[in-house]
């Protein structure tokens, strides 16, 4: 590994092992002094600025280094938008604009846009964390050019949706809101692609936590004298679960430098796929395995479990993938399969 | 979780070359009417005439050193040939066990004189290897075997008989694994030896099995007093068991645990493309994210056993995985036929098909079932 990628690495799991805890994740909420503590951490060490250009006080890093951090992030179970923050602010930093300081996040949709004035009104979609900061952006079409709108949301009245019992995550209605900054966005990859991206490596670094769990419980657990680990009923869900992971973790790997490769559409669908199917068995066996305790909130389980249910289905489901992806195979009748997959 | 990675390699332009100059070399023995591209190639299709073809271009005992006729060349490079020759369902039955791994053991454990004499052949695609591991009495549970082999005079008695070995009919020797001495009482692993068994000697009696699909394949081999020489011994003697571990990662890894019946799934693809277009995109995604997962993970393999690691558990991830795939992928097109019947088929398409479901069974049985696969992950995780 990367010895400047090894360090971020080493600092932030100090900074997630000194705070994270399953109590901190009771209370998400801007009051959470303890948050507060957590996020402060985060930003005095640059951990959300490391691909940002230097010129806005970044790190300027490739672009891969943050995908073992925000998987590791999702590993300790951090619940704060991390991941948001660190793709709101390359995308305002490749866009130009200078990423403010603080948490970041993003609306994931924006419908019935309409800008006048430096003011913006409409209806944004499902926005992660809002209860914890007033920075959002925005990517939309203005003129068939996508934008990069940074904007501050003054309105206090935030209801969150179910969302799974997962992350908080808020629909937000504007009206003439004020337009913090706003330039063509610039970004080699769609801001969709990489969403899902993100949410993938998110993914993995919570059904690692599922399984570590998993094996932790079955082998303290004893039932007809013995631990559930020795049951081999019990080896061989554990092992389908290892399986899943593996594959999903390599095909992360496989993605590495967006900037690098120009087969990212491919290398996304992917992952987003198999980390999706992963998810689906890693949380159906993990509580199957756990039994009535993993069933509960005083028990971290859940916590994985439930983000786990909300990020397979964002930024694209599993058969939205594997349908733009077979498509895009099927389209170009001069190749078959075997020349596409060795390409 | 971390210590099983599957790191990320790139496909370098070498390789890509290489990759095209054997795809060259198919499609011309495709169009010379040299091979009908068949399922399950590796395991049903010998032909030893092909074989020698290869051995001559060079793609047979890869990466063996050039001293012992080999040719130097990378465990990627040979990963990208067999990689072309499965995708193509080319007939490489005849020498597939002796490339994949009887070589590599000899040239692992074997003495100067075994080298020399048999490791050239490989190459050339003059010598091919049965495995001897499963018996009557002995399949998952290998550690079991009962065949013996007891020191004589002038070298070793084999006595006991050996199953389900594939294509030894054609073979010239098989790696025997055998007792050599009683297990310790901790350990059943101990005692167990593997011999080189010049299949033409005397008293080595093969039988044919014929499996459910009607073909010849499987074979009972029976020693009965076969009288080895004292050079036919494989390594150490006692340390059978950890040289066969060693084995099976190479039996366990490579892309024949995901590519046995691709050319089905390609031929469909190019019949009924449009069809799909229109109502299956989404079920051709999902085959080929599965796919192409897996096709990094075994690539991640070859590097790993290029660096000389020791990928067993790896392996198992790959082999129970593309397992799964291959069934899947069938079930798959079975449940297209709801589009268009199955009757309505070009005649070699639905012949691929029809081989493939009556073969799919065994893709989870050979080389080690399912149970055991989920048996060694669950060791390496800590769970038994």
């Amino acid at each position: 590994m990367n010895e400047e990628l090894a360090i971020i690495l080493e600092t932030a799991s100090k900074i997630f092992n000194k705070h994270v805890n399953h109590d901190l994740r009771q209370f998400i909420d801007k009051e959470n002094i303890n948050l507060i503590n957590l996020w402060n951490d985060i930003e005095e060490q640059g951990l959300s600025r490391i691909i940002v250009k230097e010129k806005f006080n970044g790190s300027g890093l490739p672009f891969s280094f943050i995908l073992p951090l925000i998987k590791m992030s999702n590993n300790f179970g951090t619940p704060l938008p991390f991941s948001e923050t660190i793709l709101s602010n390359y995308l305002l930093s490749e866009s130009d604009i200078n990423p403010p300081n603080g948490i970041v996040t993003f609306a994931t949709d924006g419908v019935d846009i309409n800008i006048t004035n430096n003011k913006i009104s409409g209806n944004l979609r499902s926005i992660p964390f809002l209860n914890l900061t007033d920075k959002i952006i925005l990517i939309t079409e203005i003129k068939n050019i996508k934008n990069i709108i940074l904007l501050h949301n003054t309105s206090e009245k935030l209801e969150p949706k179910k969302n799974f019992l997962a992350e908080p995550r808020f629909d937000l209605q504007i009206k003439n809101c004020e337009i913090i900054d706003i330039k063509p966005l610039n970004s080699k990859v769609d801001f969709n692609h990489l969403g899902a991206l993100m949410r993938s490596a998110q993914m993995i670094g919570s059904m690692e936590k599922a399984l570590d769990l998993s094996i932790d419980y079955c082998s303290q657990r004893k039932q007809f004298g013995r631990t559930l680990s020795k049951f081999q009923a019990i080896q061989h869900q554990i092992s389908e679960m290892a399986v899943e992971l593996s594959a999903s973790s390599a095909a992360l790997s496989a993605v590495g430098n967006i900037d690098e490769t120009n087969n990212n559409i491919q290398d996304i669908a992917i992952l987003k796929i198999r980390a999706g199917i992963a998810a689906g068995k890693i949380i159906a066996i993990s509580h199957q395995v756990h039994g009535a305790i993993g069933f509960t909130q005083e028990y971290e389980l859940a916590y994985f479990t439930r983000n786990l249910n909300s990020w397979r289905n964002d930024f694209g489901n599993e058969n939205f993938w594997e349908t733009l992806l077979g498509k895009k195979f099927l389209e170009n009748s001069n190749q078959n399969l075997w020349e596409y997959l060795t390409y | 979780m971390s210590k099983f990675t599957f790191p990320s390699i790139k496909e370098t332009n070498d390789l890509s070359s290489l990759r095209l100059e054997v795809r060259g070399f198919i499609s011309e023995c495709i169009n010379n009417n040299e091979f009908v591209p068949a399922a399950d190639s590796w395991v049903f299709a010998a032909d030893p005439e092909f074989s020698r073809k290869l051995g001559s271009k060079g793609w047979l005992g890869m990466s063996f050193p050039k001293q012992y006729g080999g040719n130097e060349r990378t465990a990627l490079e040979r990963y990208v040939v067999t990689e072309e020759l499965l995708a193509s369902g080319a007939p490489v039955a005849a020498h597939w066990i002796a490339d994949r791994q009887s070589g590599s053991q000899i040239l692992r454990y074997g003495t100067e004189k075994q080298k020399s004499s048999i490791i050239p052949k490989i190459s050339s695609g003059e010598c091919f290897f049965a495995i001897g591991m499963s018996e009557p009495d002995s399949g998952s549970d290998l550690a079991s075997v009962k065949t013996k082999a007891t020191k004589t005079a002038t070298g070793w008695n084999l006595e006991g008989r050996k199953i389900w070995s594939t294509g030894a009919h054609l073979c010239n020797y098989m790696i025997v694994l055998a007792r050599t001495g009683p297990p310790s009482e901790k350990n059943r692993h101990e005692g167990l030896s593997q011999f080189l068994v010049d299949l033409s000697l005397p008293n080595v009696n093969i039988k044919g099995i014929p499996d459910m699909t009607g073909q010849r394949h499987f074979n009972e081999t029976l020693f009965d007093n076969v009288q080895l020489s004292e050079d036919a011994l494989l390594g150490e003697e006692g340390k059978g068991w950890s040289q066969v571990v060693g084995e099976l990662a190479l039996e366990r890894s490579g892309p024949e645990r995901f590519l046995s019946h691709f050319t089905l799934l390609d031929r469909f693809i190019n019949e009924f493309r449009n069809k799909l277009l229109k109502s299956g995109s989404n079920i051709i995604g999902k085959l080929i994210a599965e796919l192409q997962t897996l096709r990094r993970m075994s690539f991640s393999i070859a590097s790993m056993l290029q660096n000389g690691e020791s990928p067993e558990t790896q392996a198992a991830f790959v082999k129970e995985l593309g397992n799964k795939f291959e069934k899947t992928m069938i079930e798959t097109l079975r449940e297209f036929s709801n589009i268009i019947p199955l009757y309505e088929w070009p005649n070699q398409l639905q012949n691929l098909f029809e081989d493939a479901t009556l073969r799919i069974p065994s893709n989870s049985l050979r080389g080690g079932t399912t149970e055991i696969m989920k048996g060694i992950i669950a060791r390496q995780l800590g769970l038994r």
